[in-house]
């Protein structure tokens, strides 16, 4: 089979979509908005499908959902593997629930579960692809969260980005130097059992190089004051006098809340708590 | 010549009455759990507005004394510590390591790790918010304004170039206006021509802001062009503290300590007496070395110049014409066929980086492939190994389309060695690391190879660590190592020289050369123009994803518009030799001394830097670490 080079399913593909994810750099509706009040939106959206059992509800609350994930400009990565588990969920609900003689009923009582899960899930995907580091780090410290997750977030961001390089460059190095299998095996699965162990392998030299150069990472946060700023809560102050919640944040939330209790009122004069 | 420690604190260029900035006295240090002291009995004085170079062999203690200045000793290491040092008036040991960075920045050798936060703008003013400085936002403008990266204020800090993520460093420890600024080993991770960027900014730095620049550095040349004074740190203490003139005067000492004499200081050298003033920079040398030109340069007279010992009539085109190619064509190792190649962007856009291309690589060359950064260099690398296949256009390696194969297939015949050793290291130790390929596909005959590849490369007393404990040179070795037991007759090394002190350079170069009994073909992309001198036979300059220029080393020194365009800094000696109007020209100092009538029989020792000494030398020192 001939190699090309491909744009999308690919190695880079997933390093950038992963980019792209975590910095938000697609925009959208909740991009623009305070930080504080993302998180907030999140917590309305993410708790009203528990407060139910009601399908109806359910519906309309999942239609919502995927109303933000397209507002939100979600990547085709993260919405691929919510499908994914979304719809391998479901068939593996469908076996066991066959398998262990249930009936429709009980598939019917998990999809109620699956929505939820449903909905919470978009609700996520929609706040977090918005929030860039600095936003989310910024969000956590307003709402009182120790410094050090603060930080820990807004670095792991930075990290991600080299460490996905690194982590790239070490396997590409592994298909280079290890010995593919001569035969692939039923299904190729030797070829996957090969993919798999240096998929995993490739993490052992990616901490000990990151072991060693973390030392000058905590050297240096010693002489830019980290410790010190855990202890002088000015420079908080300073760093969260930048937030603003303004009447954009109040309309999305506003919308979102009366959509929420449409979705309620829906429910209540055309009740359905059983499917089929 | 060598003062004993105790008398050191000379004050060289101190402005009349000023107190000095930094005073160390009678200082020692010991590391837990080591068995010596590190630093031993330290008395020096740095004027406020100095521009310091601290010099030394490895494992001199030059980072432990910068690392006293900003109280990291002994508050952060703390170990044995006798003596005092006083930074601005303070005394760092009652000091804390938050107070002292407002007087003390420290921008790290390996500076990517010191970046903490995602954006530029929030690195920079991470300091001074954590201080809890009102005027935050005005000292990161200036930091950033002063540097001339204003624009990158809203990148990401993973999308900068090696030099912006240097300057972004520097950037974050200005914005806390520090009266000291430490910088070390700026050549170590950039290439020479961003590293002189970063001189130049440390320059403006000292003389129009008036703060006491301190770097440490390997290569003399920086030191001789830049500095003010010279701090020469050998065994844990200063052997001496001079202007720049007395210490470069003093060049048989720093070459006595690991610091080979730049070729402006070494070829001045040769034509002057004992007492006068070396050259620091290339117009000096070139007035001075003018009056003692006595011939051009021919290839004739330098057949047996060579620095690494590969005799130079070998190489094609000495007289600047192409290679000849006489009868037989030689085997050709790979060729590339209308080869386009681009990236998609975070956007979304696709970037080209190479346009349609056409080379080919035969038997027998050593090639250099030299450009810009975003070139296409790490491309062109990439597509030989078959690690990526071009969009479009064939690439071909010894008649095999990568298209038909897989990389790991591929690999029989390439083998590609990373710019940065800690990535080739997957395995426990050397040994296995190098055994990985040939072991693992079942050679022939394996075991004996890897023995023999450690033996060439002087690494069976340290094949069972791993590689990451290692030197910066060893290093790099068992890099080369890995590849050799590939058995490629394509090899490919990304920047092998980068990163490395002189002499771990000039050994890996020696090895380079010797190479060519193994590898039918080697091509190195690099940034490093004295190798380009001293190994290629063939040189391709790409720009911006095209074939500037494709040649030997001498032609391309000689063509000021590639150069130029190419943003390719010749080695001093060619610099020199240029301004001397000599052609064809001599792109090495022991090259262009064929040209001068000397003096001094003597002095010419100083050039005949061997590359087998400096090898030994190597070897015989492997198992001092450096902290």
């Amino acid at each position: 089979m001939a190699r090309k080079t491909r744009d999308v399913l690919s190695v880079e593909w997933v390093r950038l979509e992963l980019l792209r994810t975590a910095y938000s750099t697609r925009g959208g509706l909740l991009a623009r908005m305070d930080p504080r009040m993302v998180l907030l939106w999140y917590a309305l959206l993410g708790i009203a499908p528990w407060l139910t059992h009601n399908v109806t509800v359910l519906i309309g609350l999942f239609l919502l959902g995927v109303v933000s994930v397209i507002a939100a400009r979600v990547g085709p990565l993260v919405l691929g593997l919510f499908v994914f588990g979304l719809t391998t969920d479901i068939i593996a609900l469908f076996a066991a629930s066959f398998l262990f003689g249930g009936d429709w009923d009980t598939l019917a009582a998990l999809a109620v579960l699956n929505l939820k899960i449903g909905v919470m899930s978009m609700a996520s995907m929609a706040a977090f692809i918005s929030l860039e580091p600095e936003k989310l780090s910024d969000a956590l410290l307003a709402l009182r969260a120790p410094e050090l997750l603060a930080f820990g977030v807004s670095y792991g961001y930075r990290m991600l980005p080299i460490l996905v390089d690194e982590y790239i460059t070490v396997l590409e190095g592994m298909r280079l130097r290890s010995a593919a299998p001569a035969s692939r095996g039923l299904l190729g699965w030797r070829t996957v059992l090969h993919w798999s162990v240096m998929a995993v392998t490739a993490f052992y030299p990616i901490m000990l190089n990151t072991a060693k150069n973390v030392r000058t990472t905590v050297e240096a946060l010693e002489t830019r004051g980290f410790t010190y700023a855990a202890h002088n809560p000015k420079g908080r102050i300073l760093r969260l006098a930048h937030l603003r919640v303004r009447g954009f944040d109040f309309a999305v939330i506003g919308t979102t809340a009366a959509l929420v209790v449409v979705a309620f009122l829906i429910g209540a004069e055309y009740p359905v708590y059983r499917i089929g | 010549m060598t003062t004993t420690p105790a008398e050191t604190a000379t004050r060289p260029g101190s402005p009349a009455g000023s107190a000095p900035v930094i005073q160390v006295k009678d200082l020692s240090f010991r590391y837990p759990g080591a068995d010596r002291d590190t630093l031993r009995n330290v008395n020096l004085e740095i004027q406020r507005g100095d521009f310091v170079a601290v010099v030394g062999g490895n494992g001199s203690a030059k980072t432990t004394l910068c690392k006293t200045f900003n109280g990291l000793v002994p508050h952060y290491w703390n170990g044995d510590y006798a003596g005092s040092v006083t930074v601005d008036g303070q005394d760092t040991y009652e000091s804390t390591v938050a107070e002292l960075s407002s007087k003390v920045g420290y921008v790290y050798q390996d500076f990517q790790n010191q970046l903490v936060r995602p954006t530029v703008r929030d690195e920079v003013s991470f300091g001074p918010l954590n201080f809890g400085h009102e005027d935050y936002a005005e000292r990161t403008d200036e930091a950033l304004e002063h540097l001339g990266i204003a624009h990158l204020r809203d990148s990401f800090v993973w999308q900068l170039s090696g030099g912006q993520a240097h300057l972004v460093a520097l950037a974050s420890v200005l914005a806390m206006r520090p009266s000291v600024i430490v910088v070390d080993e700026p050549v170590a991770e950039l290439d020479p021509a961003r590293a002189r960027e970063i001189y130049l900014q440390l320059r403006e730095l000292n003389e129009r802001h008036g703060i006491t620049v301190i770097t440490i550095e390997h290569h003399a040349e920086f030191v001789a062009e830049f500095a003010h004074s010279v701090i020469l740190m050998a065994d844990g203490a200063p052997v001496w503290h001079l202007p720049v003139q007395e210490a470069m005067n003093r060049h048989r000492d720093l070459e006595q300590h690991g610091i080979p004499a730049p070729d402006a200081v070494a070829l001045s050298a040769l034509v002057l007496g004992e007492d006068e003033d070396v050259a620091l920079d290339v117009p000096t040398a070139v007035e001075l070395l003018r009056p003692h030109v006595f011939r051009g340069f021919t290839a004739a007279a330098n057949a047996t110049a060579s620095v690494t010992g590969i005799p130079l009539a070998a190489k094609p085109g000495l007289d600047g014409a192409e290679p000849e190619v006489a009868g037989t064509e030689p085997e050709l190792v790979a060729s590339l066929r209308g080869v386009e190649h681009g990236y998609r962007s975070i956007g979304g856009a696709l970037r080209t980086v190479l346009h349609p291309l056409d080379l080919d690589l035969h038997a027998g060359e050593q090639v250099a492939l030299v450009g810009t950064n975003g070139a296409g260099k790490s491309t062109l690398m990439k597509l030989l190994t078959g690690l990526i296949v071009p969009r479009h256009g064939t690439v071909e390696i010894g008649g095999v389309d990568t298209r038909s194969r897989s990389a790991s297939a591929l690999a029989d015949r390439v083998s590609y060695l990373y710019q940065r050793p800690q990535q080739m290291f997957l395995r426990d130790s050397v040994r296995e690391d190098v055994a990985m390929f040939p072991v693992g596909r079942g050679r022939e005959g394996a075991e004996e190879l890897v023995d023999r590849v450690l033996d060439r490369v002087g690494l069976n007393p340290l094949a069972q660590r791993d590689g990451r404990t290692l030197s910066g040179g060893q290093q790099r070795r068992a890099t080369i190592a890995i590849g050799l037991a590939m058995t490629p007759s394509l090899l490919l090394l990304d920047e092998p020289t980068s990163s490395l002190d002189v002499r771990s350079r000039d050994d890996v170069m020696g090895m380079l050369a010797s190479l060519s009994s193994t590898v039918r073909c080697a091509v190195v992309a690099t940034h490093d123009m004295e190798l380009v001198a001293n190994w290629a036979t063939r040189v391709i300059v790409l720009d911006q994803g095209r074939v500037l220029l494709d040649t030997d080393p001498r032609s391309m020194f000689s063509r000021a518009e590639v150069t130029g365009q190419a943003r390719l800094l010749p080695p001093q000696a060619a610099r020199i030799a240029q301004a001397l109007d000599l052609t064809p020209t001599p792109l090495t100092a022991a090259e262009l001394r064929t040209c001068l009538r000397t003096p001094d029989i003597h002095t010419r020792d100083i050039l005949n830097r061997d590359t087998q000494n400096t090898e030994a030398s190597t070897y015989s020192s492997l198992s001092k670490e450096t902290h």
